[in-house]
């Protein structure tokens, strides 16, 4: 206790300083996650405003642990999520190798892959939800036309083509993120170990794999954190071009949390699901974390 | 030549409703400041070019502050109930969902003259009560029948081979198995199929349950616990599941809402379509590839001898905390007028009024423009005879949610209609328990 005294009379300047900075955080960020995890015990829906005092224990939780729906749609956003993540780091790993070789042009390449980030989810939902439509979209009437099949192929019915196209229609928009981040990486790398490689003789798949690519490996974590957020948030695409259907067969948390939120109003279950899925993101961002720190520690001793 | 009578016709007629706005006493506001939420979209905004008119015979002015989609609005309604910050005094409404606003809605009964509320259509003033009070005022009423490719009907060939086939003539269907048999007869995937259908959010709960009212069934007991699991609710989801397995509407119409059916109809992609009237310009318009080639009938009838008509109105309601509920009423008497309805039915919106309704059939006929008299003509026998809504309660919304992902996985093949009403049925018995009716 009279530790506790000492280190706040010794810091008395600074921590009346930050003060304001700590107050602030308090009432914008926890202000509101202890009220909607209470809410998450109530029977709070938004068109009853005095149901936000109905306590009903741990109901909502109880119901959401044990709907089957929800956890369908738990298990469908994580293999969305390793899917998307996977092929996003592919896509932009080889967009990235490709960009850091062009010599003349290489400003513009770069503005032009970020140009798919700069529409909004919902514009990039609607595009390609036309491009996929069984009778007027593009896809179909190509595949027809070039008499690769006679049938209207159903992207947005069937079960996995629909959960292919919206993790075309993600990969499209945010590729460019991993490009982007393991650019940087690239632009940062030193040349001399992979000169000294060469020298000795190392194939060119040699120095990337036991060069480039341990060194990238921090950035493509650090992009995979940042994307595993918001993947494991995806809302607004998939909203678009299926709404979480057909029956379900596209369903997401996200939608079904909003959806039980909003035109469901009932927030107190949409809450407590929302704090069973934040589990989701929490493993997601501490696996790739430790992942981070272990490659900072691998380059570190290179 | 026609363009130039068009806007002559439109220039004389905002003339005249400039005309009635001032003569009408509409109130002295002057200096005040309504602020209003309203519903956006192409079919909404042409009313509210009039508003200046209102403004201008009142010295009050109009703040918009919200202009979205139903689904939109609907949400931050929501928000502002939970809030608690409902600055604004009218708000764009829906006779189906405005029991879930009733915490923020004065009710217009004292607030609107007598003899106004008279004028309207009494079944859709019904529609707009909500336990005794009435909670909007009717702007233009929504209830959906038959539109169908005339010349499809009456080619020759289809009518020999037609009968052939099924037995009896064909001609546009008085019952929903003489649809259920064309819509087959005319599908030729993938260019070409019989029917389709919204087939997600509240658009196929909405057809199921007048599809279950035409079988006979009902959507809720009088003890509010879900009836709709019943002989007759398979009958009527079964109907659906018929027409997607069969291969009679497109593979996406489980994806499909009101813009899909609207512009793939215009685009020739099916032979019939139920829909809403304010389609009907455009359907036989110029831009539409069957364009003059387009005839309406009534809705078909169920298995009952009921025919479907699920039915509503967009409306407008004054906030409970509104600053000058005169004013607000005087807006509402104002867009809902005599003259703004008449500027709306000429576009094809249906009015509720019963005035209107004669108005704009006579102005059509003086205009030889047959197929809109046929159109409100049919449709005026819809409104009047056939419409109904939904329960008038405040769950509706979470109804139709615990009802469609379910109607759609029995139509796609994932279980059958039992299962799926069953299962619907467990969780509108679930939503109606927490809600306190059960």
């Amino acid at each position: 206790m009279t530790r506790l005294r000492r280190t706040i009379r010794d810091n008395a300047v600074p921590l009346a300083l930050i003060s304001p900075a700590i107050l602030i955080i308090l009432m914008v960020v926890l202000l509101p996650l202890i009220f909607s995890f209470y809410t998450s015990f109530t029977n709070y829906r938004l068109i009853r405003p005095d149901s936000l005092w109905q306590w009903i224990g741990t109901r909502n939780y109880e119901r959401v642990l044990g709907d089957w729906d929800f956890w369908v749609a738990f298990g469908r956003t994580v293999l969305f999520l390793t899917v998307v993540l996977n092929l996003e780091l592919l896509f932009g790993l080889g967009l990235a190798l490709l960009v850091n070789r062009i010599t003349w042009g290489q400003r513009t390449m770069r503005t032009i892959m970020m140009f798919p980030m700069m529409f909004s989810p919902i514009l990039v939902g609607f595009q390609f939800k036309y491009l996929f439509n069984d009778t007027i979209g593009l896809v179909n009437n190509g595949l027809q036309a070039l008499g690769l099949t006679r049938e209207a192929i159903p992207f947005l019915v069937d079960r996995w083509l629909a959960f292919f196209s919206i993790a075309f229609a993600e990969i499209w928009m945010s590729t460019s993120i991993f490009a982007i981040l393991i650019l940087a990486g690239l632009f940062a790398m030193p040349k001399d170990p992979i000169e000294a490689a060469k020298v000795d003789g190392c194939s060119n798949w040699q120095v990337f794999r036991h060069i480039t690519l341990p060194f990238l490996m921090p950035f493509i974590y650090i992009a995979m954190t940042i994307r595993s957020l918001d993947v494991a948030r995806a809302y607004d695409i998939v909203d678009v071009m299926t709404g979480g259907g057909p029956a379900g067969r596209t369903e997401l948390l996200w939608t079904l949390i909003a959806r039980t939120a909003y035109d469901d109003a009932r927030m107190g279950r949409a809450n407590a699901m929302a704090y069973v899925s934040i589990l989701l993101s929490i493993f997601f961002t501490w696996f790739f974390f430790r992942k981070l720190m272990a490659a900072r520690k691998h380059l570190g001793a290179f | 030549m026609a363009k130039f009578l068009k806007s002559t016709a439109l220039g004389m007629a905002a003339f005249a409703i400039a005309g009635s706005a001032a003569a009408q006493d509409y109130g002295n506001f002057d200096g005040y400041t309504l602020r209003v939420k309203l519903i956006g979209g192409a079919q909404y905004e042409p009313l509210y070019t009039l508003i200046p008119q209102w403004e201008e015979a009142t010295g009050a002015t109009v703040d918009i502050l919200s202009r979205k989609s139903h689904f939109e609005l609907d949400r931050e309604m929501k928000q502002d109930i939970a809030s608690g910050n409902i600055d604004y005094c009218v708000f764009s409404n829906h006779t189906n969902f405005a029991p879930q606003y009733d915490t923020m809605t004065e009710p217009l009964d004292g607030l609107i003259a007598a003899d106004v509320i008279a004028d309207f259509s009494p079944l859709v003033i019904s529609h707009a009560t909500v336990g005794d009070a009435l909670f909007s005022l009717p702007r233009h009423s929504d209830v959906s029948n038959m539109f169908y490719v005339k010349s499809l009907y009456e080619d020759a060939d289809n009518k020999a081979k037609f009968k052939a086939a099924y037995g009896y003539d064909l001609a546009p269907p008085d019952t929903w198995a003489q649809a259920s048999d064309q819509a087959k007869f005319f599908s030729n995937p993938p260019d070409h199929y019989g029917t389709h259908f919204a087939g997600k959010d509240e658009g196929i709960t909405g057809r199921f349950y007048e599809m279950l009212i035409a079988e006979g069934g009902k959507l809720l007991n009088d003890d509010m616990s879900p009836a709709f699991n019943s002989e007759a609710g398979v009958r009527a989801l079964n109907f659906f599941v018929d027409l997607y397995q069969s291969g009679a509407v497109p593979a996406g119409t489980t994806n499909y809402v009101w813009d899909d059916l609207g512009l793939g109809f215009a685009a020739g992609a099916v032979a019939w379509d139920l829909d809403w009237a304010g389609w009907a310009a455009y359907f036989n318009g110029s831009d539409s590839k069957i364009g003059g080639d387009v005839g309406v009938a009534l809705a078909p009838m169920g298995s009952s001898g009921k025919r479907t008509g699920w039915s509503g109105s967009h409306s407008f309601s004054v906030t409970k905390d509104c600053d000058n509920k005169e004013a607000a009423a005087s807006f509402l008497t104002f867009l809902t007028s005599h003259d703004s309805q008449m500027h709306e039915a000429r576009l094809g919106l249906l009015p509720t009024r019963s005035q209107v309704w004669t108005d704009v059939i006579a102005e059509f006929e003086a205009a030889d423009n047959d197929f809109m008299v046929e159109v409100f003509s049919v449709w005026g026998e819809s409104m009047a005879n056939h419409a109904f809504t939904p329960p008038l309660i405040a769950e509706w919304g979470e109804i139709s949610n615990a009802l469609w992902p379910r109607l759609q996985a029995a139509v796609l093949g994932d279980m059958t209609a039992e299962e799926a009403l069953k299962k619907a049925s467990d969780e509108v018995t679930e939503v109606m328990e927490d809600a306190g009716h059960l």
